[in-house]
């Protein structure tokens, strides 16, 4: 392979794997506060994508504007699952909580074909962001693919200051370690838990904007696959931790397009090697890359 | 008297029912006819996840790719070689698969033998993880055979699906295979077999110590519900006559969940009227997508409300009605009677050094748990196990009962060396014990908890458990256990319980009903675990007397950790002390009472001095 191309599938694998940890670093959150798996969140990050392509193109809002609109209309989307959805079921039996979630990811994914209907709509990308720069050696790179991974890492950066450097986040690691203690110690468990959905579902607005740009178009099922498969990175970074789940994403979308790229016949299984991934690593290392043994006390 | 007259009250069902479906032709419009096979074969599917997921307790999402193994078994069976000779456009088809042909009673066996195979390669591996994991790696396999299925296009056809399945399932097909399956699953859940499955869902640890091999029995489970999904799936197929791999998405098997969570997960009456209920509205939820005209007046149809308001009730029902229409309970005949109560009738049996244990060392990491215990049970005694918390108790009768592996040391019990067992065959060894923090498996009755402990002494296999009226062994044996079940609890004086759930007992009880459950195992060794956690002074007297009649009546040797000084000074024959995983003393209680070492370990140094000149 050319080195030319080989920096194109570089940058390739880069931002679609910093997309899948953006989106990860939620359910990482939230499983790690409430053992939930957030089967919505996939389709949290679909809303964003929607909320950015009414704004600019529907309304005809300037860019910035409209994912300051999406990424809080996502928000408060997520808030709202939260409270309807999963509060009410806090002390339920766990499942009862994960077929909720299920529930709740069918009902957004299908009110959004009622609102939206189901036929994909194209996003127009801004040209600032797709005209190619070239560099020496033959390398051409649109800004998109340098924007992505950077925007992401630095978001990531900034929730894990959140987590290590400020009181919620104390409290959120608190919570992860001890949701009932953590009450005892007057922490606002519910507050705390709201905020973890909401920056959850703020980053998967963040995410679902720029695969809406990438992949330029826009419909109610685009957040099936790839919330599944982020929730996989999660899990292959290890659970619980938000560097595991961006290393995780990482891996997960090298893994996507090195082997396409280097095993061209091999396209048609690509939806399935997050799968056999995972399989892997919860054979050999449940715990993932980063993760912690839980054990159960006998 | 019950047992037949609720027969003959089942047969007469069946036959109007049969009657029943012999008219609907003539009766129903296609419309309904095709509903009424929906019911049975949603059934069948539901049956078969409830029995991984609501019964067993294993959260699978991979239902739909076991489905679409079955149906594109069958359909490959039934399809005749002409009609694949025009489907096979893009690539040609397998020589050897253009004439393979069979009868379609046929082809549906073998597609739920199919599933079952993939099924059983799945659940090797993915069955040692647990909780949401398993969820995930299972959806994970159902989409790893749809994405297989599409890139198969030489076997499968690919992404172009398969036309032109014979309608073969006709009403009665399809609720014909549903009264076998049926059948079959009542009569394995109703003998011992369905109550360990629901023991391995309710409490792991303690199915393990009652000689259950809980992977064994997941495996089990998990195979037989993925044949019902490969049989439902080929039923599906052979109605709808057309198939391709995008109709088994994961949204069929949330439609499978779906029934089962509405019906009662656990409840096999519950899969059969949540069948009903799901299919039917989700049938007539249709109109909502089609556009109506009500005199003048037209209403556009809206494509997706009926997704939409089909998950908004899985939402409501979860949240408000969390256990479903049944709950774990089933329907019985039973229900349109008053209810007569049972009574029952009693026996017992003898090596000399029952457990030796020779420096037996437990490391965690840097952590010695427990550092060279050395110690000798002979038969008959009544040993303790005492010391301050953190001392390797538990520890020490988690090694050898098998939960954890000594990093060190021999185990030997009745002269074979166990160190290394795994809990069920350390049990069946024959030995058992109860927990510190009471593992009851609480949904079941106090005389299913009993039965389900017998179930290690019991000989059937789990395949007779389907058709018992054949293997009559089962019956037979299952009565013994219940027997014997009753005894034990009339002897430890809890058969007023033997209906209720056992997590509805009084903490005493459910102590007395943890060492009967122990019992049903035929031990020789036992051992409690903190027997009198919790319990008044005057509770704790009843336990001294209880234990020493355990060992008169049952032959039992017993090893007990207790804090109680009372009961242990009482009880015991043999004192052993450990103190942060040492071994610091041995003797008679009396020895033990004035050992410095012991109170310096309870007390501290300065306690010790004190202790001494007292």
């Amino acid at each position: 392979m050319e080195f030319n191309i080989f920096i194109q599938h570089f940058i390739n694998a880069l931002s679609l794997g910093s997309l899948y940890g953006l989106i990860a670093v939620g359910y990482t959150m939230v499983y790690g506060i409430l053992r939930l798996i957030n089967f919505a969140h996939g389709d949290i990050f679909m809303l964003g994508a929607y909320f950015v392509y009414f704004a600019t193109i529907f309304y005809k809002l300037p860019w910035a504007f409209g994912v300051i609109i999406s990424i809080i209309a996502t928000t408060i989307c997520g808030l709202l699952v939260d409270r309807i959805a999963y509060k009410p079921l806090r002390e339920a039996p766990r499942i009862s909580a994960l077929i909720s979630a299920i529930g709740v990811s069918f009902f957004i994914e299908n009110f959004a074909v009622v609102v939206f209907t189901g036929i994909p709509r194209p996003v127009v990308q801004p040209p600032i962001l797709m005209n190619p720069i070239e560099f020496s050696g033959g390398v051409r790179l649109i800004p998109l693919g340098i924007l992505v991974p950077v925007v992401s890492f630095l978001l990531v950066g900034c929730l894990l200051w959140l987590l290590y450097k400020t009181k919620p986040g104390l409290a959120m690691r608190a919570i992860s370690f001890d949701i009932e203690t953590t009450r005892m110690m007057g922490v606002s468990v519910n507050k705390i838990i709201a905020l973890a959905f909401g920056l959850g579902s703020a980053l998967a607005a963040v995410a679902g904007i720029m695969w809406a740009l990438r992949y330029p178009r826009v419909e109610p099922f685009m957040g099936m696959t790839p919330g599944i498969k982020a929730f996989i990175a999660a899990v292959f970074g290890g659970i619980g931790s938000v560097p595991g789940a961006m290393i995780g994403g990482l891996i997960l979308g090298f893994v996507e397009i090195m082997s396409v790229a280097f095993f061209p016949t091999l396209s048609g299984y690509k939806d399935a090697f997050a799968f056999c991934l995972l399989i892997l690593i919860l054979l050999f290392r449940p715990t993932g890359i980063l993760g912690e043994k839980l054990e159960d006390k006998i | 008297m019950n047992r037949v007259r609720n027969l003959i009250l089942t047969i007469i069902a069946v036959i109007l029912f049969a009657l029943f479906l012999n008219k609907a032709p003539e009766l129903l419009n296609g419309y309904w006819q095709r509903i009424l096979n929906l019911i049975a074969i949603n059934a069948i599917l539901a049956l078969s996840l409830n029995l991984i997921y609501g019964i067993t307790g294993m959260f699978s999402l991979g239902h739909a790719g076991f489905m679409a193994i079955g149906a594109y078994v069958s359909a490959l069976l039934v399809l005749t070689p002409a009609q694949k000779n025009s489907m096979w456009i893009l690539e040609d088809i397998y020589p050897w698969l253009l004439n393979v042909n069979t009868p379609f009673i046929i082809s549906i066996i073998i597609a739920g033998l199919a599933a079952a195979f993939f099924g059983l390669i799945v659940a090797l591996p993915v069955l040692r993880l647990g909780g949401d994991y398993l969820g995930i790696a299972t959806l994970g396999f159902s989409e790893i055979i749809r994405i297989l299925i599409t890139n198969t296009a030489r076997l499968t056809n690919g992404s172009l699906g398969l036309k032109g399945i014979p309608a073969h399932t006709t009403l009665f097909m399809s609720w014909g295979c549903l009264g076998v399956v049926l059948i079959c699953t009542v009569c394995m859940l109703r003998s011992n077999l369905g109550g360990v499955f629901r023991a391995v869902r309710d409490d792991e640890v303690a199915a393990k110590m009652m000689g259950i091999n809980t992977f064994k029995i997941k495996v089990l489970a998990f195979t037989l519900g993925c044949f019902g999904g490969g049989l439902g799936g080929a039923l599906m197929g052979n109605l709808i006559t057309t198939i391709d791999p995008r109709m088994f998405m994961i949204t069929q098997t949330y439609n499978i969940l779906m029934i089962i969570v509405v019906g009662g997960l656990g409840s096999v009456t519950g899969s059969i009227i949540g069948s009903a209920l799901v299919t039917t509205m989700l049938e007539w939820l249709r109109f909502v997508e089609n556009p109506i005209t009500i005199g003048s007046i037209n209403i556009p149809g809206i494509p997706g409300m009926r997704m939409v308001i089909f998950s908004l009730l899985l939402i409501v029902v979860i949240i408000f009605r969390r256990e479903g229409i049944m709950g774990m309970r089933e329907f019985s005949w039973n229900i349109f009677f008053p209810k007569p109560k049972p009574k029952t009738k009693s026996k017992t049996e003898i090596s000399d050094t029952i457990l030796e244990v020779e420096n037996m060392k437990l490391r965690f990491g840097g952590l010695n748990a427990i550092d060279n215990l050395n110690f000798k049970i002979s038969h008959g005694q009544i040993m303790g196990l005492i010391g301050p918390n953190g001392a390797g108790k538990t520890s020490a009768f988690n090694v050898i009962s098998g939960f954890y592996k000594p990093t060190e040391g021999k185990i030997k019990f009745l002269g074979k060396s166990i160190g290394g067992l795994s809990p069920d065959e350390v049990c069946r060894e024959g030995m058992s014990r109860t927990f510190q923090n009471i593992r009851l498996f609480g949904h079941e009755t106090v005389l299913q908890n009993v039965m389900i402990g017998s179930r290690v002494r019991q000989k059937y296999q789990w395949w007779e458990t389907l058709m018992p009226f054949i293997f009559t062994d089962v019956i037979r044996e299952d009565e013994e256990a219940k027997t014997r079940a009753m005894d034990l609890l009339s002897q430890l004086g809890l058969d007023e319980f033997a209906d209720e759930k056992a997590s509805s007992l009084p903490y005493g009880a459910q102590r007395r009903l943890e060492i009967a459950r122990a019992l049903a195992t035929k031990p020789k060794f036992l051992l409690l675990d903190e027997p009198a956690a919790g319990m008044n002074p005057q509770e704790s007297d009843e336990l001294m007397k209880f234990i020493r009649r355990l060992r008169d009546e049952f032959d039992l040797t017993i090893l007990l950790i207790e804090h109680d000084m009372k009961v242990v000074m009482n009880v015991c024959d043999y004192i052993h002390v450990l103190d942060q995983g040492v071994h610091i003393a041995q003797g008679t209680p009396d020895e033990i009472k004035s050992n410095p070492r012991v109170i310096e370990a309870y007390l501290g140094a300065g306690a010790a001095v004190e202790g001494s000149v007292a």
